[in-house]
C-alpha cells in the first residue's frame, strides 16, 4: 500500500518538526543583553545624539551591535553553561553601550569577517583583540589603544640564569611556528635555539619536562600557563614586543571614534579600566598594569618596531 | 558602472591568476590522493575476505557521512594540537583527498561489478591469482567504465576546494582572492562574480575533458 | 595535555555535551527548512526546464547548470554581503519564538544560498526522474484526454517524484553536511559552539576545570553527523526496497549525480 511509504516519510518529517520545536525556547533566554541594571542610571546620564547621526540612529534603535570573539579567553569567550559571552572586550563593549543608553548586542567577529562586517554595517563596533597595524588603519578607523599585549619570556620558577632576552643565547626557547614571536626572537635573540611547535599547549609541556628552558609569547597566554601549573613558572625580563589592541570602527565615523575614545579615557582615569584588568587578567597574574595612553599613530609605530 | 566591473578583474589579474592556480593545484593534489586511496579502499570492498570488506565499508561510511569542514578541522587543528606536525597544504589535500576517496571507492566498486563475472571466472581458472586478475583484467575495465562518475567527482572537488580557501587554512585560492578584493574595494558583486567565473571555467573545462575521454575510452554496458 | 587516549570526559562536564547537541539541532533545522524550500523551488525549475517553450527551457537550463556548478561556499559568502538590507529587515522582524541563531540576519544569507544551490540540484534530480518514466505514461495520459497540467499532476509527477526519493534523501545527507558551511559567516551553529567549547574548557581564565582537546571535540561533532546521516541512508535503502516490492519494477537509480557529494 502506498500508505506505508508515505507514513514513513511523514514520520521522518514529524521527527524533524519535533526537533525544530524542541530547538526553540530552550536556548534563547539570553538575548545578548546584561546591561539591565545599569541602564536605568545610564539613560539619565547618556548624552543624546542627533537622530541624523550614526550614534543617534543607534540610540533610536535602542541597541548597538558589537563584534567580539567567542573563543578567546579572557577577552571574549562564550560559556557553554550559560550561552553568554563574557570577557574584557565584552565588558568594554557594555561600557560603551551604557554610555549611549542602549543595550549591547554581541555577535561573533571571526577574524575574516571583522572588517567586512564593519564596512557593511553588520557591526557598529568591533572589540576583538584586534591589533592596530598599518594595513588595517587603511581600511578602518581605530579607537585609542585599550590594551597592550606584551611579549614576555616564561621560565621555570627556580631558573636564575635567564632574566631577560639577552640571557636566551644558547638556550632552548619555544614559541609557535609562524607567529610574530618567531620573527621577534630571531631578531632579538639570534643566538637562541628556537624550538618551533604548532600550539602553545605544546610549549607548556616542553617547559614542564625541561626540554626547553623558556617560552615566549603574549603575556596573557603565558599567564594562562602560570595559572595552570601552580607555582612552577614565572615571567622574567622586559617586554619583547607590544601588540596594542584598538576598537574597530567604520572608516569615516569620526563621531563614533570620538565618543568611544571619551568612554575609554573616562574608564582609564576613573579606575574602571584597572578594575576590568584585575577582574580578567590581574587576579591571575598577580601583576598590575597601567592602562595604555598612546595614540593610534604611536600604536602603528610600535607595531612596526616589532617587525623591523 | 560597467567599466568598474571589469576593472576588478583586469586591475588585479595577477592575484586572480594566482588564486586560480592555487585552486588547480589543490584539486590535482587531492585527486591524486583520492585516486590512490580510493582504489585501495575499492579493492578492500571487493576482497573475498569479509573483514577486509567491512574495513573498506567503515572507511566509506565514515568519510561519506562526515562534513568536509569537520574533517578539515580534525586534520588541521586537531592533529596539530595533539603534536602531529602538519602544514596547511598537506592538511588541505589530505582532507579533500581522503574525503573524495570514499566516493571514488564506491564508483570504482560499481565499475568493477559492471565487469562481466565470466571474465573473472575465466581468468582465475586460467591460473591468474586474484590480485593479478584484479590488476590486469578487472581494474583496467573498471576504470574505463567509471570515467563519467569520476568526472563528476572532480567537479565536486573543484567546488569543495573553495571550502578550504574559506576556512581557517587560508591558502589563497580563487574564492579567497574574491573575498580579499571585496574587502579591499567594497565591490561585492564583481569580486564574487569573477571568482564564480573562475570556478565555472574549471568545471566546464573538466566537463569537456571528460566528454572527450568518454568518446575515446569509455565502455558502455 | 596531549594524552593520545580519547577520554571524552569533557562531554558530560560543564554542559559541554548538551551545548554541542543544541548546536547540532540548529544545523538539522537549517537543513530541514532549506530542503523544504529547495524542493518547492526545485520542482518549479524542473517544470520550467521541461517546458515546451524553447526559451524558457533554455534559460532555466542555464540557471540550473550555473548554480549546480558553483561552490556553495561562494554563494553563502556572496549572498550574505548582497542581501544586507534583507538581513537588517529580518533582524527587526524576526519573531521571538525562533531559536537565537535563527533571529540573526545571517540566517538570510545562509538559507538563500542553500536554497538556491539545492533547488538547482534537486531540479535536475526531479527532471531526471520525470524523464526516466516510460514515454507511454505521458502518451496514455493525453490519449485519455488529460490536459498537460492534469497529466503532470495525476500521472507523471507522482511516479517521477517517487523515483527520486533515494536521490533526494541522498541530497538531504549532503545538505546536512553543508549546513556546517554557515559557520564561515559566523552563524552560530555546532561548529562555532565547538570552537567556544574548546576555548572555554580547561582554560584558567574561565574557571573551567575540564579540558576539551580540539581533536576530540570535532570528532564528537563528526560522529553526530555520521550517526544521523547513516540513519538517513538506511532509511533511504529501506524506502527503495519497499518501492521495488510495491511496484514490482527495479527502481532506476538516477546516474550521473555524483556531483551531489557537496
Amino acid at each position: 500500500m502506498r500508505g506505508i511509504t508515505w507514513r514513513v516519510l511523514l514520520a521522518v518529517m514529524a521527527a524533524f518538526a519535533a526537533l525544530v520545536v524542541a530547538g526553540c525556547g530552550g536556548n534563547d533566554e539570553e538575548a545578548g543583553t546584561g546591561g539591565g541594571e545599569a541602564t536605568a542610571t545610564a539613560t539619565a546620564e547618556a548624552e543624546q545624539f542627533d537622530p541624523g547621526t550614526t550614534l543617534g540612529k543607534i540610540q533610536e534603535k535602542g541597541e548597538i551591535t558589537i563584534g567580539v570573539k567567542f573563543d578567546v579567553p579572557p577577552f571574549g569567550f562564550k560559556n557553554p553553561q550559560t550561552n553568554e559571552v563574557e570577557g574584557f572586550d565584552v565588558d568594554l563593549g557594555r561600557a560603551v553601550a551604557e554610555s549611549l543608553g542602549v543595550e549591547p548586542k554581541f555577535i561573533e567577529a571571526i577574524s575574516d569577517n571583522r572588517i567586512p562586517f564593519l564596512q557593511d554595517g553588520t557591526a557598529d563596533l568591533i572589540l576583538s583583540t584586534m591589533t592596530i597595524n598599518e594595513e588595517r588603519v587603511g581600511e578602518i578607523d581605530f579607537s585609542d589603544p585599550y590594551f597592550i599585549a606584551r611579549g614576555r619570556i616564561l621560565v621555570k620558577a627556580d631558573n636564575e640564569e635567564i632574566t631577560g632576552v639577552d640571557d636566551l643565547a644558547g638556550k632552548n626557547v619555544c614559541t609557535v611556528l609562524g607567529s610574530t614571536y618567531e620573527a621577534t626572537l630571531k631578531k632579538q635573540a639570534p643566538e637562541a635555539k628556537l624550538r618551533l611547535v604548532d600550539s602553545y599547549s605544546e610549549c607548556l609541556e616542553l617547559i614542564q619536562n625541561d626540554t626547553v628552558d623558556a617560552v615566549s609569547t603574549d603575556d596573557v597566554i603565558l599567564t594562562g600557563m602560570i595559572i595552570q601549573t601552580g607555582d612552577e613558572l614565572k615571567l622574567v625580563g622586559d617586554e619583547l614586543t607590544q601588540e596594542p589592541y584598538g576598537a574597530g570602527i567604520k572608516k569615516g565615523e569620526q563621531q563614533m571614534v570620538d565618543h568611544v575614545n571619551e568612554v575609554f579615557s573616562a574608564m582609564k582615569e576613573e579606575g574602571r579600566w584597572k578594575e576590568l584588568y584585575d577582574k580578567w587578567v590581574g587576579q591571575y597574574t598577580k601583576e598590575e598594569q597601567d592602562p595604555p595612553d598612546i595614540s593610534v599613530e604611536e600604536a602603528v609605530e610600535l607595531v612596526k618596531q616589532n617587525e623591523a | 558602472m560597467p567599466i568598474a566591473f571589469v576593472d576588478i578583474l583586469t586591475d588585479n589579474f595577477g592575484e586572480w591568476s594566482s588564486g586560480f592556480w592555487v585552486t588547480v593545484r589543490l584539486v590535482i593534489g587531492s585527486f591524486v590522493i583520492a585516486m590512490v586511496v580510493g582504489t585501495f579502499v575499492a579493492a578492500l570492498r571487493i576482497a573475498p575476505n569479509v573483514w577486509l570488506q567491512r574495513l573498506g565499508g567503515v572507511y566509506v561510511e565514515f568519510f561519506r557521512n562526515i562534513p568536509l569542514l569537520v574533517l578539515l578541522f580534525i586534520v588541521f587543528l586537531g592533529l596539530r594540537d595533539q603534536g602531529i606536525r602538519i602544514d596547511a597544504w598537506t592538511a588541505a589535500i589530505l582532507s579533500l583527498g581522503l574525503y573524495t576517496a570514499a566516493y571514488i571507492a564506491e564508483a570504482l566498486r560499481s565499475g568493477v561489478f559492471a565487469v562481466p563475472k565470466g571474465q573473472i571466472e575465466a581468468s582465475l581458472s586460467l591460473g591468474f591469482t586474484y590480485s593479478q586478475t584484479l590488476r590486469r583484467i578487472v581494474l583496467p575495465q573498471a576504470f574505463r567504465t567509471v570515467i563519467s562518475p569520476i568526472g563528476s567527482l572532480v567537479i565536486a572537488m573543484i567546488k569543495n576546494s573553495a571550502i578550504i580557501g574559506a576556512s581557517i587554512i587560508a591558502l589563497g585560492d580563487l574564492l579567497k582572492v574574491g573575498r580579499i578584493l571585496n574587502s579591499r574595494t567594497f565591490q561585492a558583486f564583481p569580486s564574487f562574480f569573477w571568482a564564480a567565473v573562475g570556478y565555472l571555467i574549471l568545471t566546464i573545462a573538466v566537463t569537456i575533458a571528460i566528454r572527450r575521454l568518454e568518446t575515446r575510452y569509455a565502455i558502455r554496458r | 595535555m596531549t594524552a593520545p587516549a580519547f577520554i571524552f570526559d569533557w562531554v558530560p562536564a560543564e554542559n559541554n555535551g548538551r551545548y554541542l547537541l543544541e548546536g547540532f539541532v540548529i544545523n538539522l533545522e537549517v537543513a530541514f527548512v532549506s530542503l523544504i524550500a529547495a524542493m518547492a523551488f526545485g520542482l518549479l525549475l524542473a517544470l520550467l526546464r521541461l517546458s515546451r517553450n524553447r526559451l524558457v527551457s533554455f534559460a532555466t537550463g542555464l540557471w540550473v547548470d550555473v548554480f549546480r556548478n558553483l561552490p556553495l561556499v561562494l554563494l553563502i559568502l556572496f549572498l550574505t554581503v548582497l542581501l544586507k538590507p534583507v538581513r537588517e529587515a529580518w533582524e527587526n522582524a524576526a519573531p521571538d519564538f525562533l531559536p537565537e541563531s535563527f533571529q540573526s540576519g545571517l540566517v538570510v544569507g545562509a538559507l538563500a544560498a542553500l536554497i538556491l544551490y539545492n533547488s538547482a540540484v534537486l531540479a535536475e534530480i526531479m527532471r531526471a526522474g520525470i524523464l526516466s518514466l516510460p514515454r507511454g505514461q505521458g502518451e496514455a495520459a493525453s490519449a485519455l484526454g488529460l490536459t498537460y497540467a492534469q497529466s503532470m499532476r495525476l500521472v507523471i509527477l507522482p511516479q517521477g517524484l517517487r523515483r527520486m526519493v533515494p536521490a533526494t534523501v541522498s541530497q538531504l545527507i549532503t545538505l546536512n553536511k553543508d549546513t556546517t558551511l554557515v559557520s564561515l559567516i559566523a552563524f552560530q551553529d555546532v561548529m562555532r559552539r565547538g570552537r567556544s567549547v574548546v576555548a572555554n574548557a580547561g582554560n584558567p581564565f574561565t574557571g573551567s576545570k575540564v579540558e576539551a582537546p580540539i581533536l576530540e571535540v570535532f570528532l564528537f561533532i563528526g560522529l553526530l553527523f555520521i550517526v544521523v546521516n547513516l540513519l538517513l541512508s538506511r532509511l533511504s535503502r529501506r524506502l527503495e526496497i519497499r518501492e521495488q516490492k510495491r511496484s514490482g519494477t527495479k527502481l532506476q537509480r538516477v546516474e550521473g549525480l555524483e556531483d551531489q557529494i557537496t
